[in-house]
């Protein structure tokens, strides 16, 4: 039997400025009919430019130094632009990754579903309507006709998705590529997405390529992975064994990565006494304008508390509230309701005194935003140093302490990785010397590897300082390994707040136990 | 569309309108510490000064002057011209037909030539037929209307001898003569607003061929003619209206050199003349009017934009 | 300020720009000087004589020199436009930069009292206010950064209101840090970048527009050897003398397109990004 795709020997380079920069090397990969073959590797590692080339969508810069690609009996390397789009979407399909800009705006959801359709398969557009709303059902969609009418933006992330993937998989091709399809969506909703895959998978026998940068998400999906690292293949194995007994020492590296909520990190007990305590906080943004009502608030009247060393965990999807809450307890937000800190009570942004503000510090997450690219790294540090009382010469300590070296303190943001800059960032928060820092989603953007750096870290801190933390992230496996106590928010309001061990018992709220089934612990 | 986004967007206009006016009388009657002086000049005599300081009520308070002006202005009277002793508003909307005409021309002109312009020099990106229709348009931007109504002037009319070079003559009457007439004053606006829309034309096709849409309708398997002109055509072309409504306002000022140059008799050329003959009645009235014009012209692309950028729908 | 310069220099755009204003600038600053005859000096027997040895862009209809009166003009046109531009920019950078930080429902109203002022176009503005003060180079410069300063106003707002919403001024916010500082030092060096852009191209409309002025009768009078007022009157004489009209409107034109470039070569050389 013919794979029904098969890379060999496959080498690939993108010119620049400075010269060839090999991107993959010698990758050789096979993926039978009906097989899902999943693809690992962090960012830079190549996975996704293994998909551009396959589609024949590579760079003008890329150079194809050797190798063959094969879809079948057909050499995707000799094909003619008339041929190729006769194999793109009918015998080689895609799936991409954030499903709100892969659909256009202009169009509705049915041409774009039936135009392919009646490319590919010659259909008359009554016929193709009829077979788009039958594809728009089997994925699950509510009232497929009414949906054919919409426009993108009038429908959900993961219903768009679920029209993207309908799309795929309505010209029945011999292999789909899917390109980290959930890393864009919620938690939940990536979760019912990789149900739905599964489901179609069986009914179909499609062969899938499944690129990730999520080991254990893979493991779950694929029958064997492919870890991509830098360009190279490291290691290939069926993937139940790939986290049992991984070989290679990068694949290694990954496994230890992943998030294991039994692997606890953190074995001390918080402090009794409440560091801060907030009641019935309510966010609101954004006043009315002139003509305008102003929107719903943000969060409905919430409470938490977190004590001296402790570290509270705030769990949500994206729109729960979670990052509000963190705003309104830095000042960036006008909230109602009651701050108690240290015996100081505050009612507002203006009751934030110099203390509350060196002692409660924030690190937001998108590293690129939160450093002044116009300032230098010593400046952006002196910063605290010069408002909580700290000298100059503290700068090559506090680089130190976040394992960085002294000489960074003269670069400017941009010749640092994205990684590197989270720890200034952390840095700077800790130059306050603070009580309680409060991190908003900071691994988010980070490849895994670095994200389990940068906790590592921050515990790290919090045995010399004693800082408690409100930690906040969609990654319940990530928090159950560190928090003390988690909270999980929904739409604006506390659906639970439980210690870290009663997490899998019985009487945990309904969401919280979606959630928990949509982060299943990896197999290993 | 709802009714409250429409009555907002009304609401919007009519402040415009008013705010326009009230800047439009304080520059011309509030601001000159005489006005009855700059209006006649340094040889009038102080009777005449008094009695067109009394005619035009210039004693009393700022407001109460502007408040009577606007009240016969929302009313449709603008006054008695100073020059002619005419009733202004008639002439001055006359006027503005005619100008119409000439800008109608030439953004239809414009539309034409740079849209399909614009998208071939996108299409065609780094390669020769970009970079010079990027030089024409670099061209078209860094010179001022008069030069180059005069260069083509120069060239059409004095050299070549093939259109009159002024002179009006209104195509109801005389289509072929009209539309001569017409022709040196709309090439001359449209050299400049093409090379400005080609440009922006070049900008946003570019953009949109490189978005994730258009990249997700190629990996469909869709044949680049279906790409370009069922997916990007549409995303590319939905700003041009913003971009022609906002060079509406570049026109209207425009229009005041370009009528000037060729004799149009258009209300640009009745604000040259109100403004040497310090018409003031004439100057208040032709500035509120064009200013509205502009200001309606606006809200109409806003809306039309906004039918069909289905985005915006709810605001 | 040097590595700047390199930068600029380095890409295309901004290096013709570079040239050709510094060509421009040694017109303004040594053209008196450097000019073969004086600009006002008479000839009629060298009435519209055509460019040759003797005049190198020809002579006009009083037998002066047109390169001399193009040098020495640049000193009527260019500076002032700056000046214009200066100033407008100025006011509106106050004016944007104010209405961000302050927000809300005052931010809107401002805004759209703003844009109310921008339905006027900025020549007819000018004209307004020139009828108003007065002809002149002087007061055409008050009338143009008056008519500047609204669309200025809009790009600032807009620049200072995405600097606004990034993290780095939200850390400084929730650091405790006071208003002159974020504005200043957050702020600001952000901002500048595209206000310096926006300006250096605006500086191009200006001295259309001032030439414009000058073309209409209300700006530079004569005998000024002003390009504007050049135009105008060599139109008169188009057939005999064309070198008349093509000179000056050529200068203009330079002139646009060098501010033109370097407005482009600036947004490239002030990328922070591109730093290596």
């Amino acid at each position: 039997m013919i794979p029904a795709l098969a890379i060999r020997n496959y080498t690939l380079d993108y010119v620049t400025a400075a010269g060839p920069g090999r991107v993959l090397h010698d990758i050789s990969l096979e993926i039978m009919p009906g097989e899902v073959l999943g693809l690992v590797g962090e960012s830079g590692s190549g996975k996704s430019s293994l998909a551009w080339a396959l589609m024949r969508h590579l760079p003008d810069n890329a150079r194809e130094v050797a190798g063959l690609l094969q879809l079948g009996d057909v050499d995707l390397q000799r094909l003619s632009p008339r041929e190729l789009t006769k194999i793109r979407g009918r015998r080689l399909g895609m799936v991409f990754q954030d499903p709100s800009t892969s659909l256009n705006p202009t169009l509705t959801i049915g041409r774009q579903v039936t135009e392919t359709l009646i490319q590919h398969h010659g259909l008359k557009p009554r016929d193709a309507d009829a077979l788009a709303i039958d594809l728009l059902g089997d994925v699950d969609l509510d009232n497929p006709a009414e949906i054919m009418r919409r426009y993108p933006h009038e429908i959900s992330g993961g219903e768009k998705q679920r029209v993207v993937i309908a799309t795929a998989f309505g010209c029945r091709p011999d292999v789909i590529l899917f390109d980290e399809p959930t890393t864009a969506l919620d938690v939940i909703t990536g979760a019912r997405i990789l149900e739905l895959f599964a489901r179609l998978r069986r009914e179909t026998g499609v062969a899938a390529l499944y690129i990730s940068h999520d080991l254990a998400l893979v493991t779950r999906v694929a029958d064997r992975v492919a870890v991509l690292e830098r360009g190279c293949l490291v290691e290939q194995a069926p993937a139940a064994d790939i986290f049992r007994a991984p070989r290679h020492a990068n694949t290694r590296a990954l496994v230890d990565a992943v998030s294991r909520p039994e692997r606890r990190l953190v074995h001390d007990k918080p402090h009794d006494q409440v560091l801060l305590a907030a009641s019935d906080i309510e966010v609101q943004y954004g006043s009315g304008g002139l003509f305008r009502d102003a929107p719903p608030p943000a969060t409905k009247k919430i409470g938490l508390e977190v004590r001296g060393g402790e570290i509270l965990g705030l769990v949500g999807e994206s729109g729960s509230g979670k990052s509000s809450v963190a705003r309104a307890l830095t000042g960036l937000a006008r909230f109602s309701g009651k701050i108690s800190f240290d015996e100081h009570e505050i009612h507002g942004m203006g009751d934030m005194n110099a203390a509350y503000r060196r002692d409660v510090q924030i690190i937001f997450q998108h590293p690129d935003s939160s450093l002044n690219p116009r300032h230098r790294i010593d400046e952006i540090l002196s910063r605290p140093l010069k408002l909580y009382g700290g000298h100059l010469a503290d700068i090559p300590g506090l680089l130190n302490q976040v394992r960085l070296p002294a000489s960074y303190a003269n670069r400017w943001p941009h010749q640092l990785s994205g990684g590197e800059k989270q720890r200034i960032a952390i840095a700077r928060a800790f130059a306050a010397r603070p009580k309680l820092v409060i991190c908003d989603e900071i691994t988010a953007p980070l490849d895994v590897s670095v994200q389990a750096q940068i906790v590592e870290l921050l515990l790290a801190l919090r045995e010399e300082t004693g800082t408690a933390f409100l930690f906040i992230t969609h990654d319940l496996n990530l928090i159950r390994q560190i928090a003390h106590r988690i909270a999980v928010m929904r739409r604006g309001e506390v659906v639970d707040l439980l210690p870290v061990e009663d997490f899998d018992a019985d009487h945990v709220h309904s969401y919280t136990r979606e959630l928990m089934a949509a982060s299943p612990v990896p197999v290993g | 569309m709802t009714l409250a986004w429409f009555a907002r967007r009304l609401m919007l206009t009519l402040y415009t309108v008013i705010v326009v006016s009230m800047l439009v009388f304080a520059i011309t009657q509030i601001l000159p510490a005489d006005a009855a002086q700059s209006l006649l000049g340094e040889n009038a005599t102080p009777d005449a000064l008094a009695a067109l300081r009394a005619k035009l009520g210039l004693g009393d308070p700022a407001w109460l002057q502007y408040s009577r002006w606007a009240r016969h202005v929302f009313t449709g009277d603008f006054g008695i011209s100073m020059r002619t002793s005419l009733p202004v508003g008639p002439e001055m909307l006359a006027a503005l037909s005619r100008s119409l005409l000439l800008t109608v021309s030439a953004i239809l002109v414009t539309l034409a030539v740079a849209v399909p312009l614009g998208v071939v020099a996108a299409l065609r990106q780094g390669r020769l037929t970009d970079t010079g229709v990027s030089l024409i348009a670099y061209l078209g931007v860094s010179l001022p209307e008069f030069v180059t109504a005069t260069l083509l002037a120069l060239l059409l009319a004095d050299t070549l001898h093939w259109l009159p070079a002024t002179g009006y003559v209104s195509p109801l009457e005389d289509f072929g003569g009209g539309i001569r007439h017409l022709a040196l004053p709309v090439l001359t606006v449209s050299v400049i607003l093409v090379a400005h829309v080609m440009r922006m034309m070049r900008s946003e096709t570019l953009d949109v061929l490189k978005s994730d849409y258009i990249r997700a309708a190629r990996l469909k398997g869709l044949p680049e003619r279906t790409v370009l002109f069922r997916h990007a055509l549409r995303n590319a072309l939905l700003p041009v209206i913003t971009i022609i409504a906002l060079d509406v306002g570049y026109l209207l000022g425009g229009v005041i050199v370009i009528e000037e140059i060729f004799a149009i008799p258009g209300i640009g050329r009745a604000l040259m003349i109100a403004i040497t003959t310090r018409d003031l009645p004439s100057i208040q009235a032709g500035a509120l009017i064009m200013a509205a014009t502009y200001a309606v012209t606006n809200t109409f692309a806003d809306m039309a934009y906004a039918f069909l950028d289905r985005r915006i729908r709810y605001d | 300020m040097t590595e700047l310069f390199i930068r600029l220099m380095r890409k295309p755009q901004g290096f013709v720009g570079v040239v050709l204003l510094a060509l421009i600038a040694a017109a303004c600053l040594f053209g008196p000087a450097l000019a073969p005859y004086a600009p006002e000096k008479i000839d009629f027997l060298g009435r519209f004589r055509a460019p040759g040895w003797q005049n190198w862009l020809g002579a006009d209809q009083f037998g002066r020199d047109i390169l001399s009166r193009l040098m020495v003009g640049a000193r009527s046109t260019v500076p002032l436009a700056f000046i214009a531009t200066f100033v407008g920019s100025a006011a509106g950078a106050i004016i944007g930069v104010g209405s961000a930080y302050l927000g809300g429902r005052t931010d809107e109203a401002i805004m759209r009292t703003n844009d109310a002022v921008l339905a006027i176009p900025g020549l007819l503005m000018a004209l307004l206010l020139v009828s108003t003060l007065g002809n002149g180079a002087g007061n055409a410069v008050i009338a143009i950064a008056v008519a500047f300063a609204p669309g200025m106003a809009r790009v600032t707002r807009s620049a200072a209101l995405n600097v606004r919403n990034q993290d780095y001024v939200k850390a400084a916010i929730a650091r405790g840090e006071g208003a002159p500082w974020i504005i200043f030092r957050e702020m600001l060096p952000n901002v500048m970048a595209p206000i310096v852009i926006e300006s250096t191209i605006r500086v191009s409309f200006a001295i259309m527009l001032f030439a414009t002025l000058s073309f209409l009768g209300v700006g530079a009078q004569p005998p000024a050897s002003e390009w504007g007022l050049m135009v105008a009157d060599a139109r008169q004489y188009m057939h005999q003398a064309p070198w008349g009209l093509i000179a000056p409107s050529a200068a203009i034109a330079l002139t646009a397109v060098a501010f033109n470039l370097l407005g482009d070569g600036l947004r490239d050389a002030l990328n922070p990004k591109d730093e290596r």
